[in-house]
């Protein structure tokens, strides 16, 4: 060590010393600025804080624990507050008036089977191919073709979805310890996310779909029966798309309607067991899944605490998933103990974001910076129909998710880098925007990457 | 088990950089000597960012998140690194030197 330098650390040393009263002056400094901080992040009391005062849940202790899956990787590294649930909110989905229960025969795809969308959507959407009736559009390609046959031939049925519960009810422990046998259930069945909700009664479907060739026909009387099941709890499972099928695809090329199939077959197993299982304890419960649905998911998914509504209209994302999940449901009079909506800030997000929205190629999704009034509720009001028109007619692909493949919650890996990222993302509109920037900054979202791509293509099948 | 030796080997770094620069950043001024740690503290935690950032995202492929990482991270790495030295004397002396004896 030179010299002058050790002389100067012989200097310096008394420096750093520091009497008693400096000492005592530094520590009060201390505890007052601590002192303010906590008053300041006290008030004023948000809605979050107060949903959490009522129900005494926090995003760490939402719900029963899981066994199998741990709740630190639950939300990732998302900033997730507990979310009301009342008569004026459904999570962070503000209610201004009677939610209308919603007839499965007005839903994008049953528009298209009906002509409601022009005669090229209803091709797209319903072709006998080879003697059988086809959801083209899906079907088209051989993948999803395997997917689909087997959800609207195996896994559809009244009889497989629902059922008479046993005789004897077994005796069953708390609902807390219920919820956890729930949750563990649907892990161990493969499972990548699951929440238990209070059934929102107005997420049933007023009426359900039986007569597909009486849609055809336009013929909505006949195709339809009333659906009158009124249960207290439902339970939503969720299975991931694949992160890198989808950062090989375009989000609207071959595979697109395949990685749907992949959660909507998955999920549709799992529901089905689930209820089995509780018909088997001696409770009622029926599987709602992509191929026999008595209630529309995002309603349950939000009551489930599994997500907000997003700026698409009628796709929640996840705190980690993102919108890259498919899910299925099990309503049911099963004592358990529910989750809580969750906030983890998307709705500040998604309002100025829009990715999705300057990415959609049918242009369906909405670029307004703010909601309107929609059926009792407010949402951004993307267009459904044009999205509906899009994925039936589309001659590049096999349906669409462009918006997931896109969305800066769906589209990552999970590192320290992302897990920071959804930090931001989810702390208001300022960082929000932040995150944003960053995201198209290093490409994230709208790239390929060729060296997942793992499927054939067959381009002649994909022309309408 | 590599993640432990990986954060092991960086904080060995980190504690050599310190010893290998004490003789020159300790310095007679006590905000020279503040500030020389200081940049010091962050070159490592940037270099060490972009290190970590464009390994993964080159692990995973995205082009252009790579790319990105690689100049920026590295290219303020460089910046700093450059101020560091020159505080800490190790270039910009010798023209210095040739100034004065002119």
């Amino acid at each position: 060590m030179p010299k002058s330098s050790k002389q100067g650390n012989e200097q310096q040393e008394p420096k750093l010393q520091m009497s008693r009263r400096n000492f005592l002056k530094a520590g009060t400094a201390s505890f007052a600025a601590m002192g303010m901080m906590a008053a300041l992040k006290a008030t004023p009391v948000s809605a979050a804080e107060a949903a959490e005062a009522a129900t005494g849940a926090s995003a760490a202790n939402n719900g029963a624990k899981s066994k199998l899956h741990s709740d630190g990787d639950r939300y990732g590294g998302a900033s997730v507050k507990i979310a009301p649930y009342n008569d004026q909110w459904l999570g962070t989905s503000k209610l201004v008036g009677q939610v209308q229960n919603f007839n499965e025969a007005d839903m994008g795809f049953m528009l298209a089977m009906r002509g409601k969308l022009g005669p090229l959507a209803k091709d797209g959407a319903f072709r006998i191919v080879d003697n059988q009736p086809s959801q083209y559009f899906v079907e088209k390609y051989p993948v999803s073709y395997a997917e689909q046959h087997l959800l609207m031939n195996q896994l559809a049925g009244e009889d497989v979805v629902d059922g008479t519960p046993a005789a004897r009810k077994l005796p069953i422990p708390d609902p807390e310890q219920m919820s956890q046998n729930i949750k563990d259930l649907a892990y161990f069945l493969r499972a990548d996310e699951v929440g238990i909700g209070k059934m929102p009664p107005y997420a049933y479907y007023s009426h359900k779909v039986y007569d597909n060739m009486a849609i055809l026909k336009d013929d909505v009387e006949a195709a339809v029966k009333p659906v009158t099941e009124r249960m207290p709890y439902v339970i939503v499972v969720m299975v991931d798309q694949n992160l890198k099928t989808m950062l090989a695809s375009t989000g609207y090329d071959s595979i697109s309607a395949s990685q749907s199939m992949l959660g909507y077959h998955s999920t549709a197993v799992i529901s089905i067991i689930i209820a089995n299982y509780i018909r088997r304890l001696g409770y009622h419960a029926r599987a709602s899944h992509f191929s026999n649905y008595i209630a529309v998911m995002d309603p349950c998914i939000i009551a489930a605490g599994l997500g907000e509504l997003s700026r698409t209209g009628d796709c929640t994302v996840h705190p980690h998933l993102g919108i890259r999940e498919k899910c299925a449901a099990v309503t049911t009079d099963l004592p358990l103990a529910p989750d809580q909506p969750i906030d983890f800030g998307l709705q500040d997000f998604c309002r100025v974001c829009k990715k999705c929205a300057d990415n959609c190629p049918s242009g369906a999704i909405t670029h307004d910076t703010e909601q309107v009034e929609y059926n009792g509720y407010l949402r951004w009001n993307s267009d459904m129909k044009k999205c509906a028109v899009f994925r039936t007619t589309n001659d590049e692909g096999s349906s669409c998710g462009r918006c997931m493949k896109v969305c800066p919650w769906s589209s990552k890996e999970d590192t320290w880098f992302h897990t920071a990222g959804t930090w931001i993302g989810s702390r208001g509109q300022g960082s929000s925007k932040l995150l944003k920037s960053i995201d198209d900054m290093f490409g994230y979202g709208d790239e390929q990457i060729e060296r997942y791509k793992w499927w054939l293509e067959w381009p002649e099948l994909l022309k309408n | 088990m590599f993640d432990v030796v990986l954060i092991f080997v960086v904080g060995m770094l980190f504690l050599a950089g310190i010893l290998a620069l004490r003789p020159y950043a300790n310095k007679g001024d006590k905000k020279k000597t503040i500030l020389n740690w200081f940049l010091y503290g962050i070159w490592f935690l940037i270099t060490c960012v972009g290190l970590s950032f464009v390994v993964l995202n080159s692990r995973v492929g995205h082009v252009k998140a790579t790319s990105t990482g690689v100049f920026l991270f590295f290219g303020l790495s460089i910046i700093i690194g450059v101020l560091l030295a020159r505080l800490l004397g190790f270039i910009g002396n010798k023209q210095k030197q040739q100034n004065l004896t002119t």
